[in-house]
């Protein structure tokens, strides 16, 4: 009988909560198989069984907190039980922890024998997942991240031949933000190499192919995969975009008046004026790490040595440039306005407490909130719409919208109401730059929708959203939420939006004030609606009312804009006859 | 990358700046016109500058070294100088050098135009060429390299063959009895070691109480020693009013609060009173290029001027005015045309006065550091105590690193003595790779050099050198 225990996860993750199982006793599972899936504090991650037999007893359970070198399962007639020590593939080492990303993965072609890579070995440092069904072969160059759409390749790292594992780098493209390193999602050995160096490289182009057997693929629902490229791909865009400027200082300062006589020595005695540099003193950096850091668009002053004397090297220019664009990413970077938080007591003096990891969408809420919060002058306006009417319409379109295979509900009349509104009231539908003192005007309606799933708070976002009708959108909204509670959304789905919609009225409440989802710069709350008495042709009648609370982003939305707004969007919901629901 | 390949681009001026740039921007993929109105590249640095004065001093170190050899019981006699077989080994190795830049560059498939730019717009340049006619070129970029000249000062102005600027010094028409040197820069000593070393009497003048203005005392004082012996006469805080010709020579007018001769007669007089960039380029004004007061193009740390398709380097951007500073510069142009992310950010640039001692220096000096307020440690390593100064005779020297307090890192390195030029190689390495004190002492060094005097100076520091005893701290 073999024992199989989670294996090492990456570095710094010791432990993760077990939110999918996927054998239970009886099971056969092959090595290599993906056993569960493990949300730890950086992403969730499929664990690969390094072991082949039929499960005997499960020892785990849904839910519990798993600890690197806790027995999950054994297997009789066990064939594989060595010892992988490898790494789960999908361990987003990136995200927090760059050496592994870079390091390992890089040197893995030189030193790996194909032949032994093909099956998952100890020192491989992704284990091979085959995969049985759908066998895909060929790399394309995947999405890099929003409008980048294509790079110059500056650099191949690999040739036919060379063993490439998932995760691993396999070109660098420039493009016209940033060089950024380019992961394969593919494990194998490469067979064709279909791109030359130099060339110009668009989004789904095919990079290389792999000897047909030992290829296996990544699970494209994956987050932890998914996140990690689009993390890098942003993260050295970021990184670029926020040394721009920085780097644009003159080289000679406002020139003196001519010296008083006559001059006569000119030697470099004003190495700082000749270098353009304001007076910051020798960076201890060798010249081909300051080359480096600029290459990666990154201030050298800026980033710390580890060395004697503290000393820059290579790799504390590269550990940087990762930790500015996860920094970046998450709002907590140089870039990031709000101020630390101040210290906490020491809650223990008052009674029991107990810590438990702020983990995966709970952290990414919480700074993104924060962040939102500290940037944005928020004001809520709040309104009332009569939605009497309108509830006769939803229950006529009801079928019509099941058929469709949604439901129409009044959030999805919202968008609708909603893109019909920022039509007319632009700059609703814009992001403030501060930095350049522009506004952006986006002539696009893509609306988010909160949905609170098990995980915590998600954003699905809905796209031209004026574009398509109340049906349309019903259907839509469904299926985003049922795959946001099936934790099925990828970063693209909860990309781009342009303003959001949140709907407590399913749980109740008569008004709030939501957040403004930055960098939008105005959200919609829609409470619990309700039977009133409204004042109506010279009684009080009886009518649903729906509470609306727009928050805006008081830097660009004057008040009297909001109040018209809200106007306009209650108005809309009164009077569901002014919107063609083909619309 | 790919724009990179089919840009055209021109570099105007063919010194260390200009063919530095050109020749790595045709490796780099670029077709590249180099303009200049000499027979081949090489710009000041080879025709007029540092290779003939290196030539020159070469053989005025040979000299001092034969006199030097009396102390050692070897007597050579005074020598006999052969000033148009000297004048034709100085000839010799500029045309061998400029000749061998001129094949180089038609190697690399550079187009080498003879002749004057002008520009008609950003991207347009106009050259009367040297063989007659004018071209007009348009390229996607332009690389200003042109230079810089002696400066002229109205009050020395005067139109006399006896009046010479480094030039005109340089072409050594003949070794007049009487020298007088305005400018105790580095070009003025150099030149004025030059003409003692063949026999004239040399005067120096400096405006300012010390020679070489703004290098560290302790480094110019050995020189000055050694320059008393050899001048006749060191000038101190002393300005030239008035420059006559009369038949015996030129008359020269003193004043200043240590002047005792108000005037004196000399047969020649050499104006070394600093450089200016050749910035008045016709038509310059026709683009967005930006000069500034002193004459400087205004460039940012990418060599990009505010003209989009303009780029400049060398002398005409600004100091430090020396060659290699120019070539990097070129290099770093020519890189960032082609798309690279690169920037002019050296953090220390050498500089080597080629006298007799040598004096050099890297990074920091002690003076920048006081004037900016920073602190510093400094090491200092007498090269009375190298075994290797003793068996040349020449313990004159002294060799220091300016070190950083906290980090101990070597921020700056100065050297005088003999072949202080050579050391300081090492000195710019150590700054530019973030070395400290303990790194250099820390690597062996051969025995017996000066190079040692590097390594002994971080020892010193340390409190721990084999060769200089000084009591604990
Ligand atoms: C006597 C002396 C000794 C020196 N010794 C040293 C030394 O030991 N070490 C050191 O590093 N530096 C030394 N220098 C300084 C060194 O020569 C300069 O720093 C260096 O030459 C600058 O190079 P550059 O490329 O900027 O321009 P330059 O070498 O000045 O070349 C500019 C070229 O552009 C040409 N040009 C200008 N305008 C135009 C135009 N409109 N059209 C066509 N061509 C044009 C000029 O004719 C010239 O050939 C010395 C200088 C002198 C004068």
């Amino acid at each position: 009988m073999t024992e199989f225990k989670l294996p090492e996860l990456g570095e710094n993750v010791h432990q993760g909560d077990l939110v999918r199982l996927m054998i239970s006793p009886g099971t056969t599972v092959a090595e290599g198989q993906a056993v569960m899936e493990l949300e730890t504090d950086k992403a969730v991650v499929e664990v690969p069984s390094s072991v082949s037999g039929t499960v005997k007893d499960v020892l785990v359970k849904l839910g519990e907190k798993i600890k690197v070198g806790q027995v999950i399962f054994t297997v009789e007639n066990g064939a594989g039980g060595k010892r992988v020590e490898a790494r789960a593939p999908s361990a987003p080492t990136a995200k927090s922890e760059p050496k592994p990303a870079t390091t390992a993965p890089k040197t893995a072609p030189s030193e790996a024998n194909p032949v032994q890579s093909a099956s998952p070995k100890a020192t491989t440092p992704a284990p091979i997942v085959p995969s049985e069904s759908s066998e895909v072969s060929e790399f394309k160059l995947p999405e890099l991240g929003e409008n980048i759409h294509q790079g110059d390749l500056v650099r191949l790292m690999i040739s036919p031949g060379a063993q490439v594992s998932e995760g691993q780098p396999v070109m660098e493209l420039e493009t016209d933000k940033a060089v950024v390193e380019v992961p394969s999602s593919l494990s194998g050995i490469v067979k064709d190499v279909l791109v030359s160096q130099g060339e110009q490289i668009k989004v789904g182009q095919l990079i290389f192919t792999l000897e047909p057997g030992a290829t296996s693929q990544t699970h494209t629902q994956q987050p932890s995969r998914a996140e990690e490229s689009h993390d890098h791909a942003r993260m050295a865009f970021q990184a670029a975009i926020q040394s721009e400027g920085k780097t644009e200082e003159q080289a000679l300062p406002p020139d003196q008046p001519p010296a008083a006589a006559v001059a006569t020595f000119s030697m470099p005695l004003h190495l700082d004026r000749a270098a353009g540099a304001e007076n910051r003193g020798p960076v201890p950096a060798a010249p081909h790490v300051r080359r480096l850091a600029r290459e990666l668009g990154i201030d050298i002053h800026n980033v710390p040595g580890n060395g004697p004397g503290g000393r820059i090297s290579e790799a504390d220019v590269k550990m940087y440039a990762k930790s500015v664009i996860v920094a970046v990413a998450s709002g907590t970077g140089p870039g990031a306005t709000h101020l630390k938080q101040p210290a906490l007591p020491d809650f223990g003096k008052w009674g029991k407490i107990e810590r438990v990891s702020m983990r995966g969408v709970r952290r990414k809420t919480a700074e993104h909130m924060w962040e939102a919060w500290s940037a944005i002058p928020h004001v809520t306006q709040q309104d009332k719409a009569d939605i009497t009417e309108l509830e006769q319409l939803r229950t006529k379109f009801g079928p019509k919208a099941a058929e469709a295979g949604g439901k129409m509900t009044v959030t999805a009349i919202a968008l609708k109401v909603c893109a019909s509104a920022l039509k007319i009231f632009p700059q609703f539908n814009a992001s403030i730059d501060m930095e350049k003192e522009e506004i952006v005007y986006k002539q696009f309606i893509n609306i988010g929708v909160a949905v609170d799933t098990d995980r915590g708070l998600l954003v699905p976002v809905i796209r031209d959203v004026e574009k398509k009708n109340i049906v349309e959108l019903a259907a839509e909204l469904t299926g985003l939420s049922k795959k946001a509670r099936d934790k099925k959304l990828s970063p693209a789905d909860m990309e781009g939006g342009t303003f959001t919609i949140t709907n407590l009225g399913g749980i109740g409440g008569t008004g709030f004030s939501p957040i403004v989802n930055y960098p939008e710069v105005a959200i919609l709350g829609l409470s619990r609606s309700s039977m009133e008495p409204v004042w109506m042709n010279g009684k009080f009648e009886a009518r649903m009312v729906l509470p609306l609370s727009l928050s805006y982003d008081h830097r660009l939305i004057d008040g009297a804009d909001a109040a018209r707004f809200l106007r306009w969007i209650a108005e809309a919901f009164e009077q569901p006859f002014l919107l063609s629901v083909q619309g | 990358m790919t724009e990179a390949l089919q840009q055209n681009i021109a570099v105007v001026g063919g010194g260390p700046g200009g063919y530095a740039a050109a020749f790595l921007a045709a490796d780099l993929g670029m077709k590249v016109t180099l303009i200049d109105r000499e027979q081949n590249p090489g710009g000041v640095c080879l025709y007029r500058g540092c290779i003939p004065s290196k030539a020159l001093l070469h053989v005025a170190k040979l000299i001092g070294e034969s006199r030097h050899a009396n102390n050692w019981g070897i007597e050579f006699g005074d020598p006999r100088i052969d000033v148009a077989r000297l004048r034709s080994f100085k000839e010799g190795v500029v045309n061998k050098l400029t000749g061998g830049l001129g094949q180089i560059a038609k190697a690399r498939k550079v187009q080498y135009i003879r002749g004057d730019a002008s520009f008609e717009n950003s991207n347009t340049v106009r050259i009367a060429k040297n063989a007659g006619g004018e071209d007009s070129l348009t390229f996607d970029r332009i690389i200003l390299a042109t230079g810089s000249r002696p400066a002229v000062v109205p009050s020395l102005k005067l139109d006399s063959q006896r009046m010479l600027d480094s030039t005109s010094a340089l072409d050594l028409k003949d070794v007049p009895d009487t020298l007088l040197v305005i400018g105790g820069g580095y070009i003025g000593l150099e030149l004025g070691t030059v003409y003692a070393a063949l026999g004239s009497k040399v005067s120096v003048v400096e405006m300012t109480g010390g020679l070489l203005p703004g290098a560290d005392r302790d480094l110019v004082l050995p020189l000055y020693k050694q320059l008393e012996k050899v001048f006749d006469a060191i000038l101190l805080n002393t300005t030239v009013t008035a420059v006559k010709e009369e038949a015996s020579g030129i008359r020269v007018c003193f004043d200043g609060k240590d002047v005792k001769e108000r005037e004196k007669v000399f047969d020649k007089v050499l104006v070394s009173v600093g450089r200016k960039p050749n910035s008045e380029i016709p038509g310059l004004d026709r683009t967005q290029v930006r000069v500034g007061e002193r004459g400087f193009i205004q460039v940012n740390k990418h060599l990009q001027t505010d003209d989009p398709a303009i780029y400049a380097i060398g002398d005409v951007v600004g100091e430090p005015m020396l060659a290699h500073k120019a070539s990097h510069e070129g290099r770093t142009a020519a890189e960032h045309i082609a798309g690279h992310k690169v920037a002019f950010e050296p953090n220390a640039i050498p500089a080597v006065v080629f006298t007799d001692p040598e004096i050099a220096w890297t990074g920091l000096t002690e003076t920048q550091a006081e004037k900016d307020g920073r602190e510093i440690k400094v090491a200092k390593f007498p090269w009375a105590a190298s075994g290797r100064a003793m068996t040349v005779d020449r313990t004159e020297g002294l060799t220091k690193l300016i070190l950083d307090p906290g980090t101990e890192r070597v921020l700056g390195v100065g050297i005088v003595g003999a072949g202080a030029g050579e050391l300081i190689a090492e000195g710019t390495l150590a700054i530019e790779m973030a070395a400290l004190a303990k790194d250099i002492a820390l690597t062996i060094h051969p025995h017996p050099t000066l190079s040692e005097t590097v390594m002994q100076s971080a020892e010193v520091f340390f409190g721990t050198s084999t060769d200089l005893y000084r009591p604990r701290r």
